[in-house]
């Protein structure tokens, strides 16, 4: 039995049609409950419905074997895993952004408003500039409008929401999409279960291409 | 191995099991101080994990550090005998967990060998920690690999540390897709891309494993390496192991310090190596002159949590005591039972958490069985 964990929401759904076409089905997750875990024996999997951030952390204490988690999630937190394929679902940038009239002052610190304080701090420390992190939970684009920050860090779609509030790309730091991931020990004793799923996932991913 | 008793969680029975097989093959106990200099640690500060030292200042005002790591310690402080220093440790370290924000303990039980490390040594390693693990779960498996085998054809590109050290994040996680848009990025050939690709991709038996990076490797380093890794995998064959033994080539350690074969071990029931080692033989020689270095640890914390050992009772016998006096009587009757094998606790009154497969009566300086 392979327990895999995915992210509820958008993501989640697509990436459990994808499975459900390789026949790792479970019709039970389209009924209309609060259930969390659905087990369907005939195709030997597990499926745990879990908060996109935890996918990883599910993972890597062995609460489920595979997963599929964002890009922006894995760097944020580096976890000890395997990444095996790039299912190039839901792909989009982590950026820097600011106004649209924003002009650098590098005579003080850069103050940076972001979820993901890790990339950020790596990013800025791979040019050797100095910042101040100011760690936000939501609603991002607005700390460089109300003065909070200078610029954000964050993942950009569409470039809508920017746009919408007078903000644009000034650096896109890495592209983003969703990945498959494994626990490193399941990898080992799972091994047949796990590489027959990312064989038949690669296959479907080029047939749809 | 000793006949452990039941209750004994499964950290404790292999603090006791660990060091007799340790015992038995030569290794002698390592025993060290809990406290260092911090500017050991700060000097190699590479070869420690990203997890944070825990410094103070000593009475003298000097800057100490509690131990973070144990091979550290014993490359540079243990006193090396002629040709072959084999040690055993049971110690724990001490670090600053980033990702919990928080002090952690970690109990490590490991062996270090400093010398002149040959084949026979490598093989008797490999050996000795298959038996570990064995200990923990028989299902367990060994994930073998030899360092210079990739990560000298990475050191052979022209690229930055910083694009370096992003290629080996990406060898570890086996993620093939971020690696060949990495080498894009910093200008690696297809040619060298695929060939990188194709050797950390390979996870598998032995036999296999060999064939095919026979198929791959071209250069001197890289065939020294296999050759290396051949030998061993023919020994391990001979011990009847090998069914237990993958090699997976996307294990790596730092380049600066691991030369050679490097390893890590599984069990079932945990979601991470519970074992790391392999050959040091640059460590070695940043601290100590022309000595070869190979070992590894056996990380014990967490293991009673996968291990959990359930027991349906505290103790065979409960004698309750009704008695207030013959106390000497009482503690006849007990080391009577605990003469025949039976764990006996006396209390004043029936306790509901206390569980029992029999429980007595003491009254009147009589033990009545309770049915």
């Amino acid at each position: 039995m392979l327990n895999i964990a995915l992210p509820k929401g958008r993501l989640g759904d697509k990436v459990y049609n994808l499975l459900a076409n390789i026949g790792y089905d479970c019709s039970e997750i389209y009924d209309d409950n609060r259930k969390l875990i659905f087990t369907n024996e005939k195709s030997g999997v597990c499926y745990l419905l879990v908060k996109p951030s935890d996918v990883a952390i599910y993972i890597a204490h062995g609460a489920a074997d595979i997963g599929i988690v964002g890009k922006d999630i894995l760097e944020e937190d580096k976890l000890d895993l395997y990444e095996l394929l790039d299912l190039k679902l839901g792909k989009c940038n982590m950026c820097v952004a600011a106004p649209e009239n924003y002009i650098e002052d590098l005579d003080r610190p850069l103050r940076v408003a972001t979820k993901f304080t890790n990339i950020a701090k790596n990013y800025y420390l791979s040019l050797n500039r100095e910042i101040e992190i100011i760690k936000l939970n939501g609603s991002i684009e607005i700390a460089p409008l109300l003065g909070l920050s200078d610029v954000i860090v964050d993942i950009v779609e569409t470039g809508t929401t920017l746009k919408e509030n007078h903000l644009k790309v000034f650096e896109t730091i890495m592209p983003i999409s969703a990945r498959l991931i494994a626990n490193k020990s399941s990898y080992k004793f799972k091994n047949s279960e796990i590489l027959d799923l990312v064989t038949k996932l690669k296959k479907e991913l080029t047939e749809n291409d | 191995m000793a006949q452990i008793p039941d209750f004994l969680a499964k950290e404790d029975e292999l603090g006791i099991n660990l060091p007799l097989l340790f015992e038995s093959r030569g290794y002698k106990k390592y025993r060290m101080s809990k406290f260092e200099e911090y500017s050991f640690y700060s000097d190699n500060r590479k070869f420690l994990t990203d997890d944070g030292v825990i410094a103070f200042n000593n009475a003298d005002g000097r800057l100490m550090a509690l131990k973070p790591d144990i091979t550290l310690s014993i490359v540079k402080n243990a006193k090396l005998s002629e040709k072959l220093t084999r040690l055993y440790y049971n110690e724990s370290v001490f670090r600053i967990s980033h990702a919990a924000k928080d002090f952690r303990e970690i109990k490590q039980c490991g062996i270090e060998v400093l010398g002149d490390i040959d084949s026979y040594i490598t093989s008797e390693v490999i050996l000795l920690a298959a038996k570990s693990l064995e200990m923990i779960d028989k299902n367990y498996s060994i994930s073998v690999s030899h360092n210079d085998i990739v990560l000298s054809l990475i050191d052979d590109c022209d690229i930055s540390l910083a694009d370096r050290k992003k290629l080996a994040g990406c060898i570890g996680g086996k993620n093939t897709h971020d690696f060949r848009r990495i080498c894009d990025e910093c200008g690696i050939g297809d040619e060298t891309a695929e060939k990188i690709t194709s050797l950390f991709t390979i996870d598998m038996p032995i036999n296999d494993a060999i064939s095919k990076i026979e198929t791959l490797v071209d250069t001197e380093k890289t065939i020294n390496a296999l050759n290396e890794l051949k030998t061993l995998c023919k020994t391990l064959t001979a011990c009847s192991i090998a069914d237990k033994i993958n090699i997976d080539l996307s294990v790596t350690q730092h380049i600066d310090y691991y030369n050679g074969i490097v390893f890590r071990g599984y069990v079932e029931k945990a979601p991470a190596a519970v074992l790391s080692g392999g050959r040091y033989d640059l460590l070695a020689r940043k601290i100590r002159d022309n000595i070869g270095a190979i070992g590894f640890a056996v990380y014990l914390d967490n293991l009673n949590l996968y291990y959990r050992k359930q027991r349906d009772y505290d103790t065979d016998i409960l004698i309750i005591n009704k008695d207030s006096g013959n106390a000497d009587k009482l503690i006849a009757c007990v080391n009577g039972f605990c003469d025949i094998g039976k764990s006996v606790c006396v209390e004043r009154e029936i306790t509901e958490s206390h569980r029992c497969h029999e429980r007595y009566v003491f009254e009147n300086g009589e033990l009545t069985e309770e049915k």
